[in-house]
């Protein structure tokens, strides 16, 4: 174990294997030995090109897919050994999530969406710290719209502020800006920033846009299920160089 | 979480608007069903000859069967048809108790009045017409209104309705047809009642000599009424009574509400088939609800998968989803069940007044309204929302939570070994019960089996349902790819969404199976009677009557005339074992039988049948083990004992009977000893016109009875049993409807959730015609694996009943009624597939794949 303080995620020689026995087709290894460590307080991007093994890293960091071999932790938490159950509550109050898209329940109002996590675990809502995150992700005074009624940023929004309510060890993002146009796609960045900057709240997230990458502290490069670079302060334009490299657009 | 739950409802009406629907009908079919088993439990039959008599005593109309289980005398008790009549020696009894002010006998028997022109005038509507002695008057009471009391055996007093109907006055002579021959009597008086004019018979009065000779039953009253002394209560005066008789429970003391079971016997009939028809619909509404509603909430669990897994990323463990979808479901049942309910009250009245007019039970049988049928059918529709939310709840805890993520839900591809061996054990069970079938031979008992049995193999189908699905597709999808675009998507898509095709066939193939099974076991049992019969009568003529029936001394008079061969006079009635089961009879006149009718004698002789020699059918004879020379005890339809030795089986038994025996032996223990039908055979090388012209000449003297052909008795046969089965036809009607309206819901449920995918095929270059073309080819897919499907079930279980009920695998299946429900179930999976399919095209495809 690393002294001090836990890495708020952290891998060990993490193997995930699909199994292809339904139509009798070949295993895939979709993640080959990946070990890393993310410290918290830190925003870490995850590139690589399709099938390289970017969403499997996702699904194994954050507890919603089971590992075939290695380990993980959450907040120094293992996974190992947890059920289903077990696994659900561990991510209802260690960790967020800000999908592309399809983030909301649309039959609840914006504060039900944000405070869905808590109700689950049956825990009582400061409503001070409510609206604390709803004035730090901008959505002060949306509280009771409905999610049909709020622009593609605003809903991502929202998704960070539910994110954001449970004080996480880490924030996972699959595409956060994937759906959304270049000028909300910013913002969204920049709020997601803000969040790592501001309260030291880590951020884990999979993208294929070199700009949003260059959001990040840190960029891990997967190819063919492992971890082919990292980059420490990267630029855009670096990040597309390196990615060209790993033939994403080839 | 119940907040949510709510939340989630109003947001998402669409996706349980088929549940809804299917729940409120199966509440509103459970409170009416409710309605009539209270009825039949408890309801009240309103007294009217007994009106102005506190206490009532009559003989106990039950056989009693005492079995000990478990060191418990259990008692089991079974009407009889006919009336059992007291000892007139209870009269004594009765007069010794205190506080009695009078005891009056009451004799009844059937006496009609015959007009100029033969028509026989009965009670109000067609009801019966009983004959007393004026003495007993006082029971109602009745008061003269016009003219005097009978003061001789020639005079009688009628009740006013049916003198106005038939039109007769104080001095008028008139033809009454009682228990013998019709005789003419003067019209005495006219009475009334205080509560004016007979609304359930009409009464005729004789002086109590003529009342005692046409009733017969010598030294026997058929009921006994106590009138108190001055300041006696009704309840002081029961009791007295009860305690002078004793605790024999031979005679019982009715007081209020019971007296009207006392006087109209009928309605215990009645009950008992409220009870068990009630019983039998709302059961199966209930499993029909449970099947169908499964299948719409596993389809809105199915179409929710995006948000449920989200739900299971964020924040919810697989348990606290499957509380969501159960508190959702009992939400929907609550509402539906409240809604469901208040529908049923006029169903249920409705259904009283259908029954009433078949005839099925009498209008004084009143609907008991009280809030239990809709308190059950509120807790029967949360507990079937429950259960099917249970069962489409095993799919939740397989939705991944990381499907959240991914683009597209697709579905799982395997059918989980729980749901395989649990269909395997339905349709297994269902081959158990098609055994049992075929080894059911009453109708009564084989009713609620047969549409179980439909309903058993309809779940195992519905559980191997993709199985099923594609199973069917493989075969239907040759034809299909004919057609380029259309069939070709058409056949794909069904293959690939097998699941989502299952849940739309599952509901249609019940509502084929059902619907022709609940028509084709009437006409298989009602074709197999009336074959019997049509087959079976070989007499030349047969002597009918539009009245009570044919008496006595025509069979003697036809007898005597030259030509005639035999003459056998017909009655039917009913008589039980000791242990309670219940046989038809026919008592025929032995002489001459076998000239008049053939029952296919396959064991033993009816030369010999007379006394108490009778002949058994092969069912009877199958299940008792019995054969020539065997003795078996019975009880006659008014309770006497008799021990009968068996002369013969016959095969004909559904058509003529589960017994035959001498008329005379039952004559004397029924209620209407006059013939039902009387068969004529001629011979001895007449001509056959002349001794037609000799028999209707005879006929002519005798109100109401008329010659007719030999097929008479089979069109009678027919005609009756239709009445019984519309009686059916209705109440299963309402299961049929039910089942019509949960299909329809499932499949415009499905249809309307495939917007997304009809925009893709719409900008992938596809025209709108083409997309509804494949619709309707995709309809059409699943109407016929239904129609396959429901028919094989259904004809499966045809033919097990068939061979439990007439011995013979031919289940009876019109081809006008069959393509009826196959045209009806094809109509209803075209339009309600089409056109929601037509609303979600309306849209532009590129919002839809935008929103």
């Amino acid at each position: 174990m690393l002294s001090g303080m836990p890495q708020a995620v952290r891998l060990d020689s993490v193997t995930k294997i699909y199994g292809g026995a339904g139509r009798g087709g070949r295993d895939v290894r979709a993640l080959d030995t990946v070990s890393v460590a993310i410290p918290p307080g830190t925003f870490t991007a995850v590139m690589g090109p399709s099938g390289s093994g970017k969403s499997t890293f996702l699904h194994c960091a954050a507890g919603l897919d089971s590992l075939t071999s290695g380990a993980c932790w959450i907040g120094g938490i293992a996974l190992g050994g947890m059920n289903e159950t077990q696994l659900t509550k561990l991510r209802r109050m260690h960790v967020g999530f800000v999908f592309q898209a399809y983030n909301l329940v649309s039959s609840l109002t914006v504060r039900d969406n944000i405070i869905l996590p808590l109700r689950l675990s049956g825990e009582r809502v400061d409503r001070g710290w409510l609206e604390e995150v709803l004035a730090r992700v901008g959505l002060t005074g949306k509280a009771n719209a409905r999610p049909s009624q709020l622009s593609g940023g605003q809903q991502q929004r929202v998704a960070i502020a539910r994110a954001l309510i449970t004080r996480p060890h880490v924030i996972f993002g699959d595409e956060p800006t994937g759906a959304l146009d270049t000028v909300t796609a910013r913002d969204i960045l920049t709020l997601l920033r803000s969040c790592v900057d501001a309260t030291g709240q880590t951020v884990v997230m999979v993208t294929h846009d070199p700009v949003a990458a260059s959001y990040a502290d840190t960029v891990l490069f997967l190819a063919d299920g492992r971890i082919a670079d990292r980059m420490q302060s990267p630029s855009a334009d670096r990040v597309a160089d390196r990615m060209t490299h790993l033939g994403a657009w080839a | 979480m119940l907040r949510y739950a709510l939340q989630s409802l109003k947001a998402r009406k669409a996706g349980f608007i088929g549940a809804f629907l299917a729940l409120m009908c199966a509440a509103a079919l459970v409170t009416a069903c409710g309605g009539l088993l209270e009825t039949g439990l408890r309801g009240e039959i309103g007294t009217e000859r007994y009106s102005g008599t506190p206490v009532v005593v009559a003989a106990d109309q039950n056989v009693h069967h005492v079995t000990k289980k478990k060191g418990k005398n259990k008692d089991k008790a079974k009407p009889l048809d006919e009336r059992v009549w007291l000892p007139s020696v209870t009269r004594e009894r009765i007069e010794a108790a205190p506080g009695v002010g009078a005891v009056v006998p009451e004799a009844d028997f059937p006496a009609y009045v015959v007009g100029s022109n033969g028509r026989i005038f009965g009670g109000p509507d067609g009801k019966e017409s009983s004959g007393h002695a004026w003495a007993s008057a006082e029971l109602t009471p009745f008061r003269i209104d016009k003219g005097t009391p009978p003061r001789t055996d020639h005079e009688i007093v009628i009740d006013r309705g049916l003198a106005s109907r038939a039109g007769l006055a104080p001095g008028d002579k008139v033809t009454v047809q009682a228990t013998g021959l019709p005789s003419t009597y003067t019209v005495a008086g006219i009475a009334t009642t205080p509560g004016g004019d007979l609304k359930e018979q009409a009464a005729v009065f004789f002086s109590s000599d003529e009342a005692r000779r046409l009733a017969g039953h010598l030294g026997q009253e058929a009921v006994i009424g106590v009138l108190p002394k001055e300041g006696v209560s009704t309840g002081e005066l029961a009791k007295a009574v009860g305690k002078a008789l004793g605790e024999s429970s031979h005679e019982q003391v009715s007081t209020g509400g019971d007296r009207g079971r006392v006087e109209f016997l009928g309605a215990a009939k009645a009950r008992g088939k409220l009870i068990s028809m009630g019983g039998a619909i709302g059961a199966i509404g209930l499993l029909v609800a449970v099947l169908v509603v499964s299948g719409t909430f596993a389809l809105s669990i199915q179409q929710r998968r995006r948000e449920i897994a989200l739900l299971r990323a964020v924040a919810a463990t697989p348990r606290q989803v499957r509380r969501l979808i159960g508190r959702e479901a009992a939400c929907v049942g609550f509402a539906a069940g409240l809604l469901g309910a208040a529908a049923g009250l006029p169903l249920a009245s409705w259904l009283h007044g259908k029954f009433v007019g078949f005839g099925t039970i009498p209008e004084t049988l009143k609907l008991v309204r009280s809030p239990f049928p809709v308190l059950a059918a509120m807790a029967a529709t949360l507990f079937a929302a429950w259960a099917a939310a249970r069962i489409s709840a095993r799919r939740i805890s397989r939705i991944r939570p990381a499907e959240a993520m991914s683009e597209a839900a697709i579905e799982g591809d395997r059918l989980p070994w729980g749901r395989l061996v649990a269909g395997g054990i339905a349709l297994a069970g269902g081959v158990v019960l098609f055994v049992v079938l075929a080894a059911l031979h009453t109708e009564p008992a084989s009713m609620p089996v047969t549409y179980l049995a439909v309903l058993v193999i309809s779940i195992g189908l519905a559980l191997l349902g993709p199985l099923t699905a594609k199973g069917a597709l493989a075969v239907l999808g040759v034809p299909l790819r004919l057609s380029r675009v259309a069939g070709y998507l058409a056949a794909h898509n069904a293959r690939a969404n097998a699941k989502r095709l299952a849940a739309v066939i599952t509901p249609l193939t019940l509502l084929v199976g059902m619907s022709s099974t609940i028509i084709f076991v009437q006409t298989t049992l009602g074709n197999a009677a009336e074959h019997q019969v049509r087959g079976g009568v070989t007499a030349d003529w047969v002597v009918d009557s539009t009245g009570p029936g044919v008496p006595g001394a025509v069979a003697d008079r036809i007898r005597g005339l030259p030509g005639v061969r035999a003459v056998t006079e017909i009655v039917h009635t009913s008589v039980r074992t000791p242990g309670l089961d219940k046989y038809s009879v026919q008592g025929v006149t032995p002489r001459g039988l076998a000239s008049t009718m053939d029952l296919k004698v396959t064991e033993g002789s009816l030369d010999r049948l007379g006394g108490h020699a009778v002949a058994v059918s092969d069912v009877v004879a199958n299940s008792k083990g019995l054969h020539p020379g065997d003795t078996m005890k019975l009880l006659l339809g008014d309770g006497t004992p008799v021990t009968v030795s068996v002369v013969a089986v016959y095969k004909r038994g559904l058509g003529f009977g589960d017994l035959t025996t001498a008329h005379d032996l039952v004559a004397g223990h029924i209620d209407n000893p006059l013939s039902d039908s009387v068969l004529v055979a001629a011979g001895g090388g007449a001509k056959r016109d002349t001794v037609r012209e000799q028999l209707a000449a005879v006929v002519r003297d005798f109100p109401g009875a008329v010659v007719t052909g030999s097929g008479r008795m089979a069109d009678r046969q027919a005609t009756t049993h239709e009445e019984n089965a519309e009686v059916n036809y209705v109440a299963m009607g309402l299961i049929v409807a039910f089942t019509a309206i949960a299909s329809v819901n499932t499949l415009a449920m499905s249809t309307a959730d495939r917007s997304r995918e009809f925009a893709l095929l719409r900008l992938a270059g596809m025209t709108r015609r083409q997309v509804l073309r494949m619709l309707r080819l995709e309809a059409l897919t699943v109407a016929l694996t239904a129609i396959v499907l429901g028919t094989g079930t259904s004809s499966a279980t045809l033919t097990s009943f068939s061979i439990g009920m007439t011995g013979e695998a031919a289940p009876a299946m019109s081809p006008m009624i069959y393509l009826t429900i196959v045209a009806a179930a094809a109509a209803l999976a075209l339009s309600a597939t089409v056109l929601p399919g037509r609303i979600t095209l309306r849209s532009n495809p590129t919002d839809t794949i935008a929103d």
